[in-house]
């Protein structure tokens, strides 16, 4: 290796990004793997996936904490990083064992399904270690692009269709207004670098109307991204019409990396900027709150009003990064944390609804679920509940955790509308309640469980209630984790 | 001079952006959009990287946009498509081609007076490549990867299943 | 260690009653009533009292989120304690009530009745705020759930109401919680949930106030106050019988113990501002739920107005903030959980035989059912303050207190004694005397009717005729171990001993022999010595 290639990179740059190359190197393997076996022996392609990313995560762990920063500066490994991975990681293979049987029921069971989960999964881990607006705006792009295919999946469905397509061209159009808001930025620092940008806007004086609208331009891009109000246009369509496992992929997954983004790109680079900033992220988070919850309550379909809620729990994200403090930080990540939890759990149950001919994506499928399947009922009772806030779940906590910061800055007021939004929240998701426990139920219940299903949910019921009783360890993780400001 | 040049052709890239999703017809909205490509590729002229400039024009306005073109007649053109939009008038198509070309012509030959070459970065293939392979190597890498995962995520969607 | 099992016992006995409801629907009843049985027991050995020097019979600290400054801090002092025993026993009460009412999903019937149990007694125990909340909401869900799944007719919309005011107030609750947490925080650098670390919180009065506000917002729609009540009558009537002990006997007193043991001592500038609006709102309340009382026709309703009437003077007691009137409200607290539990088990025990609620459909059945109309005039009198009984020294000592403080209310309080005499002869009048409708004639109260409604009325009876040991262990002593950083407060505690010694004359019997004269200090070197 010559000193003209030295200057950029060394080969430990390279042990850097071995998750990432372990997932995508995997990804493409999967894709020979899914031709060479035969269609009985299917199975394997899955049972790989979790294998890899299980090496992926052995990978992290063992690359934790050295505080790398690699190929000049584009991608680091931090605590910050490896927190958000813990993240995916979880997501992915929770997405994954809820898929083995709905894929089968579905008739989309291709390989193609899995291999298309760990690009994307690659695109997030790339996107939580990127540090250059070049690096986090690729892995965007790698972490979207396989879930619009995903969400096209189920070909002979129109709804699913029609989502694809909305969700491409939606997707598309947001990618254009964050790039031509990293070009401003680019234009106006002269660097894409976050640490960089972070040292132009403390120096120079750059804070003129060009700066302004690129904020919102970022803000725009990334609101896409999230499904923040008024950008949430995309979420509700996308959500129905998309093969249920990948509902929960995306509304735990790629949220949450771009969570990581934006957390990385407003509290790192365009920190000097907060005041600037902070407005627009808060219109933001309070129109999420409002219109999600609100519209969440005349849904009929459960994943419509699984999507608006998500809207709504992205605004409660949004609150903690508007505190803008390491508190703040760890209150984000510590509620995308709990939410994938929950997220998974609730959409598993909605899953082992589909069987046969039942669709089980009504909310009025619930009803009486309480008096035949106690205990597939009280699951979804705790997960509601975690939704809704209502302790002692993790819900709660996580809520909580994000109230706390914003009262610590003395935002009172955006803490008051969010402890009302949940109020609301509250009777969306009790309404469910009701229907589960205090109707007959119409007709027998068919339940499509399988073993991998039950495992996510039995982990996230777990999860969901522990981290909600016992709560000290992982918050402690997310401050730990938070990178300073 | 520079600037001019710069206004002239981001005017007629954004005219023409705005003509390929306004105009009906899907040939004009193809056609529209090679126009947009080359002032684009005009733009990377002005910022001394005729590399980029030429690589613009061979890639899409010669490869992406033909196939466009191509994909268009043979799905859409049916006759009865084509006597939906009314033809243009003869003089508005003669009048656009002979301003872009005016455009062209003015940029060639008033271009010596105002442009010289960059300065301290010779713009050739072997300094873009060295670029790509050591600074940014990372992100070229996960762009290859994207395109591998964009290739898979077509041809699942438009793969016909049993 | 007592107090932690005294809150896990109940949860785990009612994970047990649900998992063995496979078994029979007998197994939950008794698995319920047997982790009761084990609680009040476990209780009672606090009443030996606690280590030398504390001010806590029993405290225990346990590590739970140390990096926001929450903990795990139970503690129990006579006030925890009286309300402590008061729920098992009454949970107890519940079990026996809704032995042969409930009949559907007994298991998680009594998972429901459990956790509101656990719930109420981790509110009466915990001394962490976060902690504090954490067991208000774990009350709620449950609570809900026994109104909505099986209640009467109206239970949806009951349920609802119940859930969206408690939960609307809790989150204000909430809020200020944090409010506080952050006012100690910046102005001590020592980040806390905890009651001992909060209280004497330096602020502003304004600060003060607002916070205040949201505390009170939560315990006011507990408790419930004119105008937050509106949930109680209809999720009272709607409920299951036993569902309805635990709700007017437990959940309406932690809006009451929070006032004293929050409110008062961690805003008390604050609350003696806005005590004499709620002097009003107390009284308004008072003849407020007594006229409406008079109004009703469904007996659970009506039971349910009383409440609102009684615990208006819990109210005026409270916000009295004199030793008197919080020691007749402690006493009130007690005796209504057990008069109108009472009742509410007999209302059900007709409901159950007549299949109806309507008063106008009721009329003679003393004639039928002797034990069942004996006890309900007894529990009549006891609501309506027969002296004697619990409830008159509760009512008696509220007004003496009131009166020094704000004697116009504690005037027209007193006009609600009539109402309510008028109501709870109304009640027996209607229900047990008068001509008998055709298919009159219900089946007099079984043994472990009787055995319940016994129990209770034994209370009733200890608390009026022989409260002396009561206030020895819990009284004064909770007025005198409720210090805060206020000079209002110190005065007020210090002058409840002052002025009870002043005040022989006027007195109740019982009082006289038990040392409820002595000063704080010496009781508290009493409870040492033993």
């Amino acid at each position: 290796m010559n000193s003209e290639v030295a200057a950029f990179f060394s080969p430990g740059d390279f042990l850097a990004i071995l998750p990432e190359m372990v997932i995508a190197g995997m990804a493409c393997l999967l894709l020979l793997v899914d031709i060479a076996v035969p269609r009985t022996k299917k199975c394997v392609v899955p049972a790989l996936a979790v294998l890899s990313v299980a090496v992926a995560a052995w990978f992290s762990y063992e690359l934790a904490g050295s505080g790398v920063s690699a190929f000049s500066g584009m991608f680091v490994l931090d605590g910050y990083s490896d927190f958000f991975k813990l993240i995916f990681y979880i997501v992915a293979v929770f997405a994954i064992l809820v898929s083995l049987r709905y894929i089968r029921t579905e008739e989309i069971d291709l390989g193609e399904y899995y291999v298309l989960l760990l690009f994307s999964l690659s695109g997030m881990m790339i996107m939580a270690s990127g540090t250059d607006l070049l690096t986090i705006y690729l892995g965007l792009e790698l972490a979207s692009l396989p879930v619009y295919a995903l969400v096209g999946f189920l070909q002979k469905s129109r709804k699913s269709n029609e989502a694809a397509m909305k969700y491409i061209i939606l997707g598309a159009f947001s990618s254009a207004i964050l790039l031509y808001g990293i070009s401003l930025i680019y234009g106006l620092t002269g660097t894409t670098q976050l640490a960089a940008i972070s040292a132009a806007l403390v120096t120079g004086d750059v804070n003129g109307p060009l700066f302004t609208l690129a904020v919102i331009m970022l803000v725009a891009g990334f609101g896409f991204k999230v499904a923040g109000f008024p950008f949430h246009m995309w979420a509700p369509d996308a959500y129905e019409g998309a093969p249920t496992p990948i509902t929960a992929f995306m509304a735990a997954g790629p949220k949450a990396a771009a969570f990581a983004v934006i957390m990385r790109v407003f509290l790192e680079g365009l920190y000097p900027a907060y005041d600037s900033w902070q407005m627009a992220i808060a219109a933001v988070a309070v129109g999420s709150m409002v219109v999600g919850n609100i519209t969440a309550i005349l849904q009929t379909s459960i994943k419509r009003m699984l999507a608006f809620s998500s809207v709504g729990h992205a605004g409660y994200a949004l609150l903690g990064l508007v505190a803008g403090s390491e508190e703040g930080m760890a209150s984000v990540m510590f509620y995308l944390f709990v939410y994938a939890f929950m997220n998974l759990g609730i959409f598993g149950i909605v899953i082992m609804m589909r069987k046969d001919s039942q669709s089980g994506d009504q909310i009025s499928h619930y009803t009486g679920l309480g008096k035949s399947n106690r205990l597939t009922a009280l699951a979804m009772l705790i997960f509601l509940f975690s939704l809704a806030g209502i302790p002692p779940t993790a819900g709660f906590i996580a809520k909580f955790y994000v109230f706390m910061a914003l009262i610590n800055k003395g935002m009172v007021g955006l803490a008051v509308i969010a402890a009302l939004m949940s109020a609301v929240a509250a009777y969306y998701y009790i309404r469910i309640v009701m229907l589960m426990y205090m109707r007959e139920p119409e007709k027998e219940f068919a339940l499509a469980s399988s073993r991998g299903l039950l495992c996510v949910l039995i982990i996230a019921l777990a999860a969901v209630v522990a981290l909600g009783v016992y709560p000290g360890y992982f918050i402690d993780l997310a401050r730990y984790a938070a990178f300073p400001l | 001079m520079e600037k001019l040049f710069f206004l002239m052709f981001a005017a007629v890239a954004i005219a023409s952006g705005l003509a390929v999703v306004t105009v009906r017809n899907p040939v004009h909205s193809a056609l529209a959009l090679i126009v947009c490509l080359i002032q684009v590729a005009a733009l990377f002229v002005l910022l001394r990287s005729p590399f980029l400039a030429a690589v613009q024009i061979f890639i899409y306005v010669g490869a992406v946009m033909v196939l466009f073109l191509f994909v268009v007649l043979i799905l859409d053109m049916r006759k009865a498509v084509l006597q939906a939009f009314p033809p243009v008038k003869k003089r508005f198509v003669v009048g656009v081609i002979l301003v872009l070309s005016a455009q062209m012509v003015a940029f060639v030959f008033l271009t010596p007076m105002g442009l010289g070459p960059a300065q301290g970065w010779e713009p050739t293939v072997e300094s873009i490549g060295r670029v790509l392979f050591t600074k940014y190597l990372f992100p070229f890498e996960v762009v290859s990867v994207i395109l591998l995962a964009a290739l898979v995520a077509a041809i699942v969607i438009a793969k016909e299943r049993q | 260690m007592i107090l932690v099992w005294a809150v896990v016992i109940p949860l785990l006995g009612g994970l047990a009653a649900w998992l063995s409801g496979r078994l029979g629907s007998a197994f939950p009843r008794w698995v319920s009533l047997s982790a009761l049985a084990l609680d009040l027991v476990l209780l009672l050995t606090l009443l030996d009292g606690g280590p030398a020097g504390s001010r806590w019979l029993a405290e225990i600290r346990i590590e739970w989120i140390p990096v926001i400054g929450a903990g795990i801090h139970l503690a129990a002092d006579g006030l925890s304690l009286a309300l402590a025993l008061l729920t098992a026993f009454l949970g107890m009460a519940a079990v026996a009530a809704s032995w042969s009412g409930i009949r559907e999903r007994t298991g998680f019937f009594h998972l429901c009745l459990m956790s509101v149990i656990a719930g109420v007694m981790g509110a009466f125990l915990s001394l962490d705020l976060l902690l504090f909340y954490v067991f208000w909401e774990l009350m709620l869900v449950p609570m809900f759930f026994m109104v909505a799944v099986w209640g009467r007719e109206g239970r949806y919309r009951a349920a609802l109401r119940f859930f969206i005011f408690t939960q609307a107030g809790s989150l204000l609750m909430l809020a200020s919680i944090l409010g506080l947490y952050f006012v100690h925080g910046t102005e001590t650098g020592r980040y806390s949930f905890d009651y001992a670390d909060l209280l004497g919180t330096p602020m502003g009065l304004a600060t003060e106030f607002w916070l205040m506000l949201g505390f009170l917002a939560a315990f006011a729609v507990k408790l419930p106050a004119i105008p937050f009540h509106t949930w109680l009558p209809e999720a009272h009537s709607e409920a299951p019988t036993g569902g309805s002990v635990v709700l007017a006997g437990l959940l309406l007193k932690t809006g009451a113990y929070g006032m004293i043991r929050f409110l008062f001592p961690l805003f008390p500038d604050a609350a003696a501002t806005i005590a004499p609006v709620v002097h009003v709102l107390a009284v308004v309340g008072i003849i407020y739920g007594a006229v409406l009382a008079l109004g009703q026709t469904d007996l659970k309703r009506l039971i349910a107005y009383t409440s609102i009437s009684h615990m208006g003077f819990v109210l005026l007691g409270i916000f009295a903030w004199e030793g008197l009137a919080l020691n007749g409200a402690l006493v009130l607290m007690v005796c209504h959980g057990a008069s109108t539990g009472a009742l509410f088990i007999i209302a059900g025990a007709v409901e159950e035989r007549t299949h109806t609620l309507d008063i106008g459909r009721m009329g003679g059945f003393w004639s039928s059912a002797p034990k069942m109309g004996g006890a309900a005039l007894f529990f009549a009198l006891a609501s309506l303050g027969l002296p004697g009984l619990g409830n008159f020294i509760g009512e008696f000592l509220v007004l003496l207190g009131s009166f020094r403080v704000n004697a116009a209310a504690a005037v027209f309080a007193a006009l609600g004694l009539i109402a309510s005499a008028v109501y709870s002869l109304w009640i027996i009048q209607k229900v047990f005397h008068g001509p008998a409708p055709p298919e009159a004639g219900i089946a007099d109260i079984g043994g472990r009717e009787a055995a319940t409604l016994a129990s209770m009325a034994a209370v009733l009876l200890w608390l009026g005729l022989f409260p002396g040991p009561f206030f020895e262990r819990t009284g004064i002593g909770t007025a005198a171990s409720m210090p805060t950083g206020s000079e209002i407060e110190r005065e007020a505690v210090t002058g409840v001993a002052g002025r009870i010694g002043r005040e022989k004359s006027g007195r109740p019997p019982g009082l006289a022999r038990h040392g409820a004269g002595e000063g704080p200090e010496e009781m508290r070197g009493r409870q040492q010595g033993k």
